[in-house]
């Protein structure tokens, strides 16, 4: 967890999951409604550009037909080689700290 | 479709101007907008969109902030010098504006230094050991403030000091002190002291150590004992010429040999804590004993509580020590006891200014802060230019923040060291103000506190407020910042909009500041328009204290008469009169046992006010009978004992002035005394106090006063009348002092002089916001009208005749000092509660004070605004088109 922090994996996950709209707005609502956590707006732009920052997340400007969205463009985010490499190093230091302990949190 | 609140989307935008996501940000909340728009309504999404804008942009904004400084933080101390010194090479390239920000800066740490210097000896550090720890006891509850009800009697000092455990201490001091007089007999002729007399263990409980010897003993404290005096400094200072040897040594006081055993030190002034205005000089030990009580509620009693015990605690035992003695003896006569702490009940009658006070400095502080903002605010399009293109070449953003931030440090210490040269002037001002009768005040000093005080106000104002260029650079957008700078375009309509925002700020402020001046303007001319119900005007009053001895009372009144009929056949003295406590002197209350023929029940249970006159009084201070007859030379010792009513008294009493004439009224003992006539009210306490029932008794008939005041009215010029008078008294006794005499005029003005006082420092304050205000508009015209020279010039190419374009200029500005006239007015509305409390005779929505701030406000607004509009006006087509 050493590159990572705790929201900023989640919100790597979260980005991975949809594959199909990896928006900031998408990735909001999964957190919020499957990681049960309140995810304020600005919080979640402070992670994306934090993650940009070390390198673990991309985006791009994609122009929007969503009437919603009042013309303006959507932010596609896109995990790069360097954030998988960092999930999976994550997952790795979960799985082996959680390795072994289900007598006392019982199974998953 | 309704579109989000454009003021939140412009919010939004302007926030994340140069951040290449923020057409996408604005977009997924445009999304989420249309969401909420149809699941809870129209109204719930606006304000959902707010809300959300909102929380972004001030998370932006402090994420950005503290990232910028943890940058700057982060940076090597190795650059820390050369910051600091570029930093200095900033200010020193315009020392103008470095030193102006700082005067301004200034004004504004001035106004919050003198007044934290004066708030803290009164409300927040009494200058006494453990201050907290210190309490007053009084008789009734808080509020009355007339002495015999803060006052305790003897024997209940004695049971609260034997059966409370609350208390490591409880002493006391005679409240009524200044009845008494002693003469101190010896070299530089005599001299009229006033004394204290204090409890033997006052100086303990209090924690005040004596600058020489020591405090009383017990024995000193008790009937019989020692005589003993302890010298106040000024008295060892001034009269023993600050001799140490005079511990042990012997004076003569009232005929008396004392011991002096102590000399109190110069941090210690009784009068200036528990009295202001009258000068203590010494204190004697007051005998604590049961056989004492029939003197009545004399004492003022202050106890020290343990460590640990709260004042609440402690009230509840003094209330059930009380409900104990009262079962113990259901006769006794003067049980209460109320406690507020010694800070409470010092400062409680000046709440109401100080709290003023305090916002009107917070207040010009806000001035200050928003003038400052303005001045930054107009050079800030030149320095964005230039930390752009240094950012552009590479220098990182937190280097540039730290020499911003250090840059804006140095201002902050100008205005510091020009804050603190104000406070220092003004608490000399606050010190040396004799006529300020409020406690402590010649305690007020400039100490390191307030110098840390200064020094902070100064760095949270600069930093906060000239940190906003920084934010600029913390925000990023150089390449917008360059382009604007290479179009050539100065100012954009939206910072046009920010500068003349500030502007009707400062002059909403500033009117709030004006108004509140005007309406203690206007009450203090209330107060002293008040009918007092005399006039002070040409009367000078003595206190007499004969050192003849007389073998009885009346050799003692008659000796008083004699004395006053004498003064009154000099020739150029109109009039004459003796009284034993003149208006806005002391203040006591005796019982009232009800009019003969009536029963107890149907009586008021009031306290009255007794005085005690002689035959030419009420003539000399022109005080009208209402009714019946004034006291006469044949009211004398073996006539019908008669007294005066006042018409409160006669109305409260009686239900009239001629009801009352030929009644007879009972106050102590089995003595009855006709009622022959009723004096007009007269306001004793102050002059913002009414009347309660005063009776006036003849001295003739009460003859038992050592002391009486002389009180003469004439025409002549006040040093012939005390030359006059100093003459009679030395013919009729060479031994009296003849040096204490004042002008009932001066005495007035001492009963009133909070009101000048705040007034005063609200004045000044006042004047700089206007001082500032003016600034502000002046600023921001004269750069309009720079910024629009080009326009201008072609509107007059084009015919425009100079009217027309005064009438442009002005008419912004005129709109603008309107509107913040508007918003100051709504602002000084805030203030009415507070200034409810100090205000008298005037109500604080006083139209007089919010028309008249308006046009000084925009008198001076069309002042400022007149040299850029003269400018505008001269403005030559030809040279600015070819400028062009």
């Amino acid at each position: 967890m050493s590159r990572v922090g705790e929201f900023e994996f989640l919100v790597l996950l979260a980005v991975l999951r949809q594959a199909e709209a990896p928006y900031a707005n998408r990735v909001r609502e999964d957190l919020e409604q499957n990681a049960g956590r309140r995810v304020t707006r600005g919080a979640l732009y402070r992670t994306i550009d934090r993650l940009v920052e070390k390198g673990f997340l991309a985006w791009e400007l994609q122009p929007s037909e969503v009437p919603e969205r009042g013309g303006h463009p959507m932010r596609r985010l896109l995990v790069t080689e360097d954030g998988l490499e960092t999930a999976r190093e994550t997952r790795a230091v979960l799985a082996t700290f959680l390795d072994g302990l289900e007598p006392v949190l019982g199974e998953a | 479709m309704t579109p989000p609140p454009r003021g939140a989307t412009r919010l939004v935008a302007r926030a994340f101007r140069g951040d290449p996501a923020a057409a996408a940000i604005l977009g997924d909340l445009n999304e989420d907008f249309v969401r909420v728009l149809e699941s809870r309504g129209r109204t719930a999404a606006r304000l959902w969109y707010w809300r959300e804008a909102l929380g972004l942009v001030s998370g932006r904004l402090f994420h950005g902030l503290i990232r910028s400084l943890r940058d700057a933080a982060a940076l090597r101390p190795g650059p820390l010098a050369g910051d600091a010194a570029h930093a200095a090479r900033m200010l020193r390239r315009s020392p103008g504006f470095a030193l102006f920000v700082g005067a301004v800066i200034g004004l504004g740490v001035g106004a919050v230094t003198t007044v934290y210097s004066v708030l803290k000896p009164l409300a927040l550090a009494l200058p006494f050991e453990d201050a907290h720890q210190l309490v007053w006891i009084s008789n009734e509850a808080p509020g009355d403030s007339s002495l015999s009800a803060v006052t305790q009697r003897t024997t209940n000092l004695v049971d609260f000091r034997a059966r409370t455990r609350s208390f490591s201490g409880i002493t006391g001091y005679d409240a009524f002190f200044a009845d008494r007089a002693y003469i101190l007999a010896g070299a530089g002729g005599p001299e009229r002291l006033v004394g204290v007399e204090v409890a033997h263990d006052f100086l303990d409980v209090l924690g005040v150590r004596p600058l020489h010897g020591r405090g009383f003993t017990t024995e000193e404290g008790q009937r019989g004992g020692p005589a003993a005096v302890i010298l106040s400094h000024r008295l060892w200072r001034d009269r023993f010429a600050s001799d140490r040897a005079i511990v042990g040594r012997g004076v003569t006081l009232n005929g008396t040999p004392h011991t002096v055993v102590g000399v109190l030190p110069a941090s210690f002034d009784f009068s200036s804590v528990f009295k202001p205005g009258v000068e203590v000089d010494v204190l004697l030990p007051f005998v604590v004993a049961r056989d004492n009580a029939f003197q009545g509620n004399i004492l003022a009693l202050i106890g020290r509580l343990r460590p640990g015990v709260t004042p609440e605690a402690a009230r509840a035992e003094l209330t059930a020590l009380i409900a104990a003695l009262g079962e113990e003896d259901p006769e006794r006569w003067g049980l209460g006891a109320e406690l507020e702490t010694l800070q409470e009940h010092l400062a409680g009658p000046f709440r109401g200014s100080l709290v003023l006070l305090a916002a009107a400095a917070g207040v010009l502080l806000l001035v200050v802060c928003v003038s400052v903002s303005g001045l930054m605010l107009a050079r800030s399009p030149s320095r964005a230019r230039e930390m752009a293109v240094r950012k552009a070449l590479g220098a990182p953003r937190g280097r540039l923040m730290r020499q911003l931030v250090l840059e804006t440090l140095g201002i902050s210490l100008v205005g510091a060291a020009f804050g603190s040269l104000i406070a220092r002037l003004a608490t000399g001002l606050v010190r040396n103000a004799a006529m300020i009768h409020i406690p402590l005040m010649d305690s007020v000093r400039l100490d390191t506190s307030a110098l840390l005080v200064a020094a902070g106000v100064a760095v949270l104002t600069g930093v906060v407020v000239g940190t906003i260029p920084a934010l600029q650079v913390a925000e990023g957008g150089e390449a917008g910042v360059l382009q604007a700078a290479s179009r050539g375009s100065s100012a954009s309509r939206g910072a046009r909009r920010l500068r003349e925002g500030l502007v009707v700020a400062e002059v909403a402020l500033a009117c709030a500041l004006l108004v509140v001046g005007g309406l203690l303007l206007a009450s203090f001319r209330a107060v002293l328009d008040v009918d007092l119900g005399y006039e002070p005007e040409g009367t000078m009053a003595w206190r007499l204290q004969p050192d003849a001895e007389f073998g009885s009372p009346q050799e003692r009144s008659a000796f008083f008469s004699d004395l006053a009929e004498r003064v009154r056949r000099t020739p150029g003295i109109e009039s004459a009169g003796l009284v034993d406590a003149l208006p806005l002197g002391r203040n006591r209350a005796w019982p009232f046992r009800g009019v003969v023929g009536r029963s107890r029940q149907e009586d008021t249970d009031e306290e009255v006010f007794p005085h005690v006159i002689g035959p030419g009084y009420l003539r000399t201070m022109r005080i009208p009978l209402a009714a019946g007859r004034n006291i006469s030379p044949a009211d004398g010792e073996g006539s019908t004992p008669v007294v005066l009513l006042n018409q409160t008294g006669a109305r409260r009493i009686f239900g009239g002035a001629e009801e009352a004439l030929g009644r007879r009224l009972r106050f102590w003992g089995n003595w009855e005394w006709e009622v022959v006539g009723v004096a007009r009210d007269v306001r004793h306490l102050s002059p913002e106090t009414g009347s309660g029932i005063e009776v006036y008794f003849p001295h003739a008939q009460m003859p038992d006063f050592r002391t009486m005041e002389l009180v003469v009215r004439s025409g002549l010029p006040a040093a012939q009348v005390v030359a006059t008078v100093s003459g009679v008294l030395e013919e009729v006794d060479p031994g009296m002092p003849r040096r204490e005499f004042w002008s009932l005029e001066a005495t007035l003005r001492g009963a009133v002089s909070e009101r000048p006082f705040a007034l005063g420092i609200l004045s000044a304050f006042g004047a700089a916001a206007l001082l500032l205000a003016a600034l502000g508009i002046y600023g921001v015209l004269a750069q309009t009208v720079a910024e629009r020279e080009p326009e201008i010039g072609i509107r007059m190419a084009l015919g425009a005749s100079a009217p027309d374009i005064v009438r442009r200029v002005l008419g912004r500005m005129l709109l603008l000092t309107a509107g913040g006239i508007a918003a100051g007015w709504g602002l000084s509305l805030l203030f009415s509660d507070v200034l409810d409390s100090v205000l008298f005779g005037v109500a604080p929505i006083d139209p007089r004070a919010f028309l008249g701030t308006a046009c000084v406000l925009l008198a001076v607004a069309a002042l400022a605004a007149g040299l850029p509009a003269h400018r505008a006006v001269s403005t030559e087509a030809s040279r600015v088109l070819n400028a062009g």
